[in-house]
């Protein structure tokens, strides 16, 4: 056995040392398009798509195509690498839904110049590594390649993808507001769609002072969503000269007992709460202070709102005191022609669906994609470099949906400011609306569209959070 | 006389740490009476709820030796249960509504509805015992554990599916709603969940004593013996898993009420209730009610007080830390007593 | 001989790890293809006509379809995008899965606190291998200290445990070391946590995997960037599933060979009866504390390894579902040997790889058998038969495969235990000593 054993250290170490001789030339500059340097040519499945989607971009009449495009078929192919089992699965399921809708309306309406858009979805189970496989998928060169990521849920997620992305000259739309995406050195080819965290809170925090007083407390979670949020209530809370009566940045945590927020919050004597939490923990927070005799109000960034909080006992208290904020114009609200056309669209493809307001959320992704496919067609080259290129040059006109939105020059110049503002209403919340229901709403009344505060405004952009 | 041996260092180090905290909270107390007060009953609600979900545990343990690590899922089962009998209104999986929530005054109706909610739940735990403990007899304990383990991953898929996004309401008649005593506000839920506790612990202690409560801890001493005695073993499982199913229900409708949530309402989060409870069964001793009950409020206590008054600590204490201080009572207590407060040691031999 | 023998003859004989040459070849065998899984290989130079419908077949199918396509013909099994990060997964955990099989299959001793270990030794490794910054601490070391150090400071945190661990029986101790996982997940949100693991829910930079020797330029061996290893092209995906898989194999002997020592007997024999052991001279605190070192060593490596092939650290990553993911690997491989340990491994991390490829096969295929199945196992979620909702939105109580993954995961535990608590090991036995005894098996 020992002599086993010896063998087997000895050829460890031979390899070992081979390997080292063999790997000074590990440059980063080849690594560009040469991932799968071992043979794309071969790599012809023998299915439908049997097509050489090698390396070397292939002229299809005069446009250049190359991976995630199956030249043949004319079809390109967009990833989105979503949580469909984890966490947030129940709100990226309908995300990806609508945009599963979204590209069969185009494909049904002749497709981008022609050509078809095939959505690859693959589930993220909230899971880093998950994440990362299914990133290998896409970025690969098989079946299951694309062009660019439509969809990156979650933000440690698609911060382990950005510096792939970049090598891999794809681009991905993050569902994260995060607001250090805007920056190269973290995010390159994250394409950071509207406002972020630190923008809103900035905006929600001026717009709650001018309404209802200057003594802010703030309380949020730790990491980029929550930190984000909360910085930007302080920048906004600093330029006005609000006093901050209360901090709670990054001491909410989910699962746990909310006391020490709860009591920190009724003694503060707040004229308003700034909220950068998830539902679950707003409901807790709101619901421990009301109980507490605290009279103020309340608002918070997007996501710590969930419309279905109004069916629960804390709905009387969420209808008098709660201001929701968000990015886009939500369902029914106002008559934009991106609004009429998702609503008829789903009354067409998906009368059963429920109205819920995260289809924008969907429209806006495949919006992007479909106007930065047609930019990058009619510069002939759906390679992933044209797509980023293509994505660099435009202005993406969102419909009405949401401001407008591009990415290309200086972060400064490109990030947008505006955001939504919406009372919450319990007399206008239809709990079961579906798509094809009138009167569908989940409970807001606009206040302010676009709305960008003084703060916002003259902010110079830089992350409010980082990691670093 | 306790002596000064290697056992008894942790008991006087905790004996130590006690005196000092007492004192703390005495000054606290006499300084805002008001506070302390509803402190006090918040703490002793949370305290009631892991007792509640402690118990099912107990019962479960003390007829098949093992915990069962699906009490999350099954409380949040129950509870779920409730939710589409009184909110949705109609039977679970089913489209037929349920005709009881009509019956007489609002809070009839309801009760009925909860009643029935405990059979379904109960049902579940006899389903889940018959498919999957039962040819578990007389196998090693800790694989049923896992097996347990098992089930809580399969049945909080099911569980999340149907919560979804959703906030499920339970409709409870009294809500989030409460009376202010001494300056203190008292959720009607802290003391439903205080006397549901009490109720439960009675009739546990009396079922014990009953036939079938014998032949239970027969069961548990030895399975082969208690068979050997005639005693039904596998009616035995069944009994103790509908038992621990209904308790833990009860538990899941509590733990979606305050103090432990204030919506009122199912959420995928209310199956982690049984992970915070474990520290109380520990404590308390695996095979013992009275050790579930004390066990639980003991620490409903640390954990509610620390976060009042521990708040200002926080920084190095890390945001969240109420949510570990059971783990760190139940390490404690383990130091002290190995086999929890009153937990009975296993006898080992050769 | 190339059969096992019936008898064995000496103890040193029946505690060989090989115990036949058959084995032995198999063994050679069986790691070779490891080593030159990841790369294209010439196959078959010419098509074979008519066998398109092989590359048909899921998860086999991938070995045939490079190897009948029109390109340059090549067995591509891994290729470089698909399962190579899975597999790669799959040492990485084993070499966990081997230490808590020396803990809770050797030595009896239930633990579920191994994602917590895990979660030390990848603190460690970004602590001291990682960059420092206004926020973050770090020491910048080459990788021969990071790796081996992630490892010693599990042991030591799992050396201050053990005193209430060794003290603590069954259950109990299961449920203690649930707690310290809720405990390190806890110690992320401190202020100092966040300072080595990063801030919750954003995670930090995990150090590469490049060998240096101390702080210099280049690195003695490049793994983090597509390059040359001998004569061959490697990718940087490459390159570290070949790092991951030198480091399983070298931990697959260390932990056979303690299991096959006097450390691994004496652990046997506490496992067995603690009270009889310590009676025979084996003293019980000594040999469970070791046993806790071994098992947190290992997976504190492994949790070092674990975060940097994600790139990134979130200590919220290191949580019970990890755990109970490894006592699944103990149940299903078959817990206290070797060889069942690396199966379960290959089981637990690949099952749901295989099932959504025949999930995906069954919703492309119109065949005879594909098509049948399909229909009566798929649904679109518009009513039709089925329990597989392939459209993402899911309506009623049907489950999408994602859910139905997690729900095999659970089931699987389940019914091992049920029906072959030896699990895959204990199957393999099985069959084996069916066709030993053929013509007279029963």
């Amino acid at each position: 056995m020992r002599k086993l054993t010896g063998l087997l250290a000895l050829l460890l170490a031979f390899s070992l040392v081979a390997a080292a001789c063999g790997s000074s030339d590990g440059d980063d500059g080849a690594s560009t398009d040469d991932g799968a340097s071992s043979d794309d040519s071969a790599s012809s499945d023998d299915d439908a798509m049997a097509e050489d989607e090698g390396d070397d971009a292939v002229a299809e009449g005069d446009i250049l195509t190359g991976l995630g495009v199956d030249a043949e078929n004319k079809v390109i192919r967009v990833g989105l690498n979503a949580d469909l089992s984890g966490t947030f699965a129940a709100l990226t399921t309908v995300i990806v839904e609508g945009q599963q809708v979204f590209w069969e309306k185009v494909n049904a309406e002749g497709g981008i110049n022609g050509w078809t858009v095939e959505p690859v979805v693959l589930d993220n189970a909230y899971d880093v590594p998950t994440h990362l496989e299914n990133y290998d998928v896409m970025s690969g060169d098989g079946a299951e390649s694309v062009v660019m990521l439509t969809n990156s849920t979650g933000s440690p997620h698609t911060a382990a993808i950005s510096e792939a992305l970049v090598d891999d000259d794809l681009l991905a739309i993050p569902l994260s507001w995060y607001s250090g995406w805007t920056d190269p050195t973290i995010g390159q080819n994250v394409f950071e769609v509207q406002a972020n965290y630190c923008i809103e809170a900035m905006n929600g925090v001026t717009y709650m002072s001018e309404q209802h007083g200057n003594k802010v407390a703030i309380a949020g979670f730790p990491g980029d969503y929550g930190e984000d949020g909360s910085l930007g209530a302080k920048v906004a809370a600093e330029a006005l000269g609000l006093e901050i009566v209360y901090d709670g940045q990054a001491q909410v945590i989910p699962g746990a007992d909310q006391t020490p927020i709860i009591t920190g919050i009724v003694e503060s004597g707040a004229d308003f709460v700034w909220l950068t939490t998830g539902p679950g923990q707003t409901a807790e927070i709101i619901g421990g202070a009301a109980a507490g005799g605290y009279e103020g109000q309340w608002a918070g960034n997007s996501p710590a709102w969930n419309p279905a909080l109004l069916g629960t006992d804390l709905g009387p208290v969420l209808d008098a005191s709660y201001t929701h904020s968000t990015y886009t114009t939500l369902w029914g609200i106002g008559d934009s022609p991106g609004m009429k056309d998702l609503i008829d669209t789903m009354r067409e493809l998906r009368p059963d669906a429920i109205a819920d307001d995260v289809y924008i959320i969907s429209w806006i992704e495949g919006l992007i994609a479909q106007q930065v496919l047609e930019q990058a067609i009619s510069n002939g080259d759906i390679t992933r470099a044209g797509v980023l290129a293509a994505a660099n040059e435009i202005e993406v006109d969102l419909m009405g949906l949401a401001p407008n939105q591009s990415w290309g020059g200086e972060p400064n110049d490109s990030i947008v400011r505006g955001t939504y503002l919406y009372d919450i209403d319990a007399s206008v919340f239809t709990p079961d609306g579906t798509v094809t229901d009138d009167d569908a709403n989940r409970g807001y009344t606009l206040l302010e569209a676009d709305y960008v505060s003084p703060t916002a405004a003259e902010w110079d952009y830089e992350p409010c959070f980082k990691a670093e | 006389m306790i002596r000064l041996d290697r056992d008894n260092v942790p008991l006087l180090f905790l004996i130590g740490a006690l005196i000092p905290t007492t004192i703390f909270l005495v000054i606290q107390a006499v300084n805002d009476p008001a506070l302390f007060l509803e402190t006090l009953i918040k703490a002793l609600g949370l305290g009631a709820v892991y007792a509640l979900i402690a118990l099912g545990f107990v019962l479960i343990f003390k007829a098949t030796q093992t915990v069962n690590f699906a009490q999350g899922a099954l409380a949040a089962a129950g509870a779920l249960f409730v939710s589409f009998l009184v909110a949705d209104e109609h039977i679970p999986f089913t489209t037929v509504p349920n005709p009881l929530i009509n019956i007489g005054p609002e809070w009839l109706g309801w009760g009925l509805s909860v009643l029935v909610a405990l059979i379904f739940a109960a049902l579940l735990g006899l389903i889940i015992e018959r498919i999957t403990i039962r040819p578990m007899v007389g196998e090693p304990l800790f694989s049923v554990a896992v097996i347990t383990l098992g089930l809580e991953i399969v049945l909080r898929v099911f569980n999340n599916d149907t919560v979804k996004t959703e906030f499920r309401a339970l409709e409870i008649p009294w809500g989030n709603g409460g009376t202010t005593v001494g300056g203190a506000f008292i959720n009607y839920s802290v003391i439903a969940a205080l006397i549901t506790a009490v109720v439960a612990f009675v009739g546990v202690f009396f079922f014990y004593r009953s036939k079938t409560g014998i032949a239970m801890r027969a069961v548990a001493f030895d399975q082969e013996a208690a068979m050997a005695q005639g005693i039904n073993v596998g009616r035995v499982f069944a009994i103790a898993w509908a038992a621990g199913a209904v308790l833990a229900a009860i538990g899941g409708i509590f733990a979606t009420q305050p103090p432990v949530k204030q919506t009122g309402a199912v959420e995928p989060e209310t199956a982690n209730i049984a992970f915070r409870a474990l520290p109380a069964v520990i404590l308390g001793g695996l095979d013992s009610a009275t050790g579930a009950l004390l066990g639980g409020l003991i620490v409903g206590l640390a954990e509610i007080f620390a976060g009042q008054y521990a708040a200002g600590e926080s920084d190095w204490l890390g945001a969240g830390y109420p949510v570990i201080v059971p783990y760190i009572v139940m390490i404690i207590g383990l130091l002290v007593r190995p086999y929890g407060l009153f937990g009975t040691p296993e006898i080992r031999r050769v | 001989m190339f059969g096992r023998p019936n008898l064995y003859t000496s103890y040193e004989q029946e505690s060989q790890i090989f115990s036949t040459w058959t084995q032995k070849v198999l063994a050679a065998f069986g790691i070779l293809l490891l080593f030159l899984l990841p790369f294209d290989i010439p196959a078959i130079t010419t098509k074979i006509p008519g066998t398109g419908w092989l590359a048909d077949i899921p998860v086999l199918g991938r070995v045939f379809s490079w190897s009948i396509g029109d390109g340059i013909p090549l067995v591509r099994f891994l290729g470089d995008a698909d399962w190579l990060r899975p597999m790669t997964t799959v040492f990485m955990l084993a070499i966990a899965a081997l230490g808590l099989n020396i803990l809770s299959g050797v030595a009896g001793q239930v633990s579920l606190g191994h994602a917590f270990f895990m979660g030390v030794g990848a603190c460690t490794g970004v602590f001291l291998g990682g960059e420092s910054s206004e926020a973050l601490y770090g020491l910048g070391l080459p990788i021969w200290i990071w790796l081996p150090g992630a490892g010693i400071a599990a042991v030591l945190i799992g050396i201050i445990v053990s005193p209430v661990a060794v003290k603590l029986r069954g259950l109990y101790l299961a449920i203690v070391t649930l707690g310290l996982v809720f405990v390190g997940i806890h110690l992320g949100n401190t202020s100092w946590g966040r300072k080595i693991a990063g801030p919750p829910a954003l995670g930090r930079k995990y150090p590469e995997l490049d060998i240096r020797l101390w702080k210099e330029e280049d690195p003695l061996i490049n793994v983090s960037d597509d390059g040359r290893w001998l004569w061959f092209d490697v990718t940087d995906a490459q390159k570290r599933y070949l790092l991951y898989l030198v480091l399983a194999i070298a931990f697959a002997f260390v932990a056979k060979n303690i299991i096959r020592s006097r450390t691994g007997r004496a652990l046997q024999a506490i496992r067995d009866r603690d009270i009889a052991a310590e009676v025979m001279g084996v003293p019980e605190f000594k040999y469970k504390l070791i046993a806790f070192a071994i098992s947190s060593f290992f997976a504190g490596v492994a949790g070092a390894l674990f975060a940097a092939l994600s790139g990134q650290i979130l200590a919220e990553a290191f949580g019970l579902f990890l755990s109970v993911e490894f006592i699944a690997i103990l149940l299903i491989g078959g817990a206290g040997t070797t060889s069942g340990t690396l199966i379960g491994t290959f089981f637990v991390v690949m099952i749901p790889q295989f099932v959504e490829e025949i999930t995906k096969w069954l919703d492309k295929s119109e065949g005879p058998i594909g098509g049948t199945v399909g229909e009566l196992i798929l649904t679109d979620g518009s009513g039709d038969l089925g329990v597989i909702n392939t459209s993402t939105v899911t309506p009623g109580w049907t489950l999408s495969v994602f859910d139905w993954n997690i729900v095999l995961f659970g089931v699987l535990i389940i019914v091992f235990l049920i029906v072959e608590p030896l699990g895959l090991f204990g199957i393999w036995v099985k069959v084996r000593n069916y066709w030993k005894r053929w013509p007279f098996s029963y």
